[in-house]
């Protein structure tokens, strides 16, 4: 079952610069891009909200926090008090950098927490490290 | 309650003394005047009394020799004629001492002129019928007895003396009614005086009683102005602190999206740069291909110099947005770290202040080093505050002074420190290229510097130690001459906690 990569990001610039970067690393797998949280909840959870949907999808997500109409964070919260969500690894990819907000996001779950550089040099190697991270991580189906 | 007001009752009160003081010296004058009147009556009373009393012992020596004169004519024992000139030998000076008594009166010198002469008529009567007597002619004498009587001598002496004794009467009666009236005067007057005193006194006591009202009055108001400043300085120091941190949300909302788009344009333009690259490859192979053959397959292919200088150009206008967005995301990030630093709480803490600035400047012993400087460490005072504002202050310091000595010039730096009033006083002193007294004040602000642009540098360090020195309830200042040497002045409170900050925000 090959892993699908769930874009939620409000900058199509930035999604853009981020998709080529994966690319770029090597990573070939189906990226979806979202840019609002609500089309993004809507994908994830299904029309019943419960997340049934992708019973059995094995899903990477990178997530923005500074969404137009939601606030990331409670996305990343919803995903992980979803059963069927849960396990399903969240990258953090955003440019707000202030160490209570990446605590938090810690202590939600997030698995990875990204400051997204200005410096394109920087920004270009984070995400091919994080294509690589995407290559050797074992991303489990969401759970049954 | 206005000065003007407060003048003129200043002015009344001095007035009202016053009068009191006037009041009591024409008491006092009036008094002794009065005093002196009443005695110098009370003297004429006494004068007509003596006169009343001289006129009665007069009129009683010329009875005693009346009747001594008789007895001798009836006996003819010289007992009699013994006290009869007794008697006459009294009467002159008697008389002499009356008319001195009266001279002052006109009316009595009449009647003693009167009298006198009765007296001497009578006198001379005596003398004969003592004579007669002596003679032994009796009857002659007898016959002048009867004369004398019925001549109306003694009755003369008789009227003349009462008319003196009613006339000192009269003038008795008048001089007590005089000496009465300076008495009653001069006790009506001292009443008077007295009681005008008295009014005196209690305007005053209540003038005082009312000046000492209004002062309460003033006092109680002054207080609650007092307590309305504080409340309205509590207000206006809400207001301010509401205000700041609503500067610094916005600072780091704004940093914070400004960013984002700052991601693209940079992602955009690295992109744009390799597709540059591309692109000029691709000019390069076309130009090559020679015709209808294959392209050049190659890993370099030199451009013509047309294409080079097009080349040259992409790169350049690339380099200049490049440079120009990473000082623009330097900047943010400065504001950003700024409006973070302003969010932190401060932790204050004991600090042994030598051994803190030891750890500084080992920290910057490389750079001090490089610049040939040298610095020392006088005797601080230790201060309760916050660690690492305190760090950022000092290694901010002490790092512009070694980054900005004079090339050439051996650097010398010097930390002192004093106390003064519950504050503790650093200076941070070098040797170096000085700072023109006209940007004394630049020097402070965020994003300025000054002088010889020679160093790296974005124009925070000092606006940063500002912030932070002010945070701390403390105050910074510089003395500087260009290429004399710059001495950074810190004042911080010795005890720092959070009221020392709100009593300086």
């Amino acid at each position: 079952m090959p892993v699908t990569i769930i874009m939620i990001e409000d900058d199509e610039g930035h999604a853009r610069l981020i998709e080529r970067n994966i690319r770029r690393s090597g990573v070939n797998n189906e990226i979806l891009s979202f840019t609002n949280g609500n089309s993004a909840m809507k994908h994830l959870f299904g029309p019943d909200g419960t997340g049934l949907a992708q019973k059995g999808n094995a899903l990477l997500i990178l997530l923005d926090l500074n969404l137009p109409d939601m606030s990331g964070i409670d996305i990343l919260k919803q995903i992980k008090e979803n059963k069927y969500l849960k396990a399903s690894p969240v990258v953090v990819l955003t440019t707000t950098d202030d160490s209570q907000e990446i605590k938090r996001c810690y202590e939600l779950g997030c698995n990875v927490y990204i400051t997204k550089p200005v410096n394109y040099e920087n920004f270009a190697n984070a995400i091919r490290q994080l294509g690589l991270f995407f290559s050797v991580i074992q991303v489990p189906p969401a759970a049954s | 309650m206005t000065a003007e007001g407060r003048r003129r009752r200043a002015f009344g009160q001095i007035l009202l003394f016053a009068a009191g003081l006037v009041v009591l010296t024409a008491i006092s004058a009036g008094s002794v005047y009065l005093v002196n009147e009443a005695r110098n009556d009370s003297k004429w009373v006494v004068h007509t009394i003596e006169v009343e009393n001289q006129v009665n012992a007069l009129l009683l020596e010329v009875r005693r020799a009346e009747s001594g004169a008789r007895g001798y004519l009836l006996t003819r024992e010289a007992g009699f004629r013994t006290d009869h000139e007794k008697a006459v030998a009294a009467i002159i000076p008697a008389l002499d001492r009356l008319t001195r008594l009266i001279g002052d009166n006109p009316a009595q010198r009449q009647n003693i002129e009167q009298l006198s002469a009765a007296i001497e008529t009578r006198l001379g009567q005596f003398a004969r019928e003592i004579d007669f007597v002596g003679q032994g002619q009796p009857e002659k004498a007898t016959a002048l007895v009867s004369e004398a009587a019925s001549a109306g001598t003694t009755i003369a002496i008789g009227s003349a003396g009462s008319a003196m004794i009613r006339e000192e009467e009269r003038l008795f009666q008048l001089r007590t009614a005089n000496a009465d009236r300076s008495q009653t005067l001069a006790a009506s007057l001292t009443g008077i005086g007295s009681g005008l005193v008295v009014v005196l006194a209690l305007i005053s006591i209540w003038l005082v009683r009312r000046s000492a009202r209004i002062r309460d009055e003033a006092e109680a108001q002054l207080r609650d102005a007092n307590v309305n400043l504080e409340a309205t300085i509590d207000e206006r120091t809400a207001d301010l602190r509401e205000a700041n941190d609503e500067i610094q949300r916005f600072a780091y909302i704004v940093s914070h999206d400004l960013r984002s788009p700052l991601v693209n344009i940079m992602g955009f333009t690295s992109e744009l740069e390799e597709l540059g690259k591309d692109i000029f490859r691709r000019i390069g192979a076309l130009t090559r291909v020679p015709a209808g053959g294959p392209p050049v397959e190659a890993a370099e292919i030199p451009l013509d110099d047309a294409d080079k200088q097009l080349s040259a150009d992409f790169s350049e206008a690339l380099g200049f947005i490049k440079s120009s967005i990473a000082r623009m995301d330097r900047l943010i990030s400065a504001i950003l770290n700024l409006t973070r630093e302003g969010r932190r709480e401060f932790q204050p803490e004991r600090i042994d202040t030598r051994d803190f600035i030891e750890a500084i400047v080992s920290s910057l012993a490389h750079q001090a080093a490089e610049a040939q400087a040298e610095i020392h460490i006088e005797p601080l005072p230790n201060i309760v505050s916050d660690r690492l504002a305190l760090e950022q202050i000092f290694s901010n310091l002490i790092d512009n002074a070694i980054k900005y000595l004079k090339t050439g010039v051996p650097g010398e730096i010097r930390i002192r420190g004093r106390t003064k009033l519950g504050y503790a006083i650093f200076d941070i002193s070098d040797n170096g290229r000085g700072i023109d007294p006209r940007d004394h004040q630049r020097i402070f602000d965020l994003f300025r510097r000054a002088g010889t642009q020679d160093k790296p540098g974005q124009g925070i360090g000092l606006a940063h130690v500002r912030a932070l020195v002010r945070r701390l309830g403390g105050t910074m200042s510089v003395s500087s001459e260009l290429n004399a040497g710059s001495t950074f002045t810190i004042t911080l409170p010795i005890n720092w906690n959070a009221s020392n900050r709100n009593a300086d925000r």
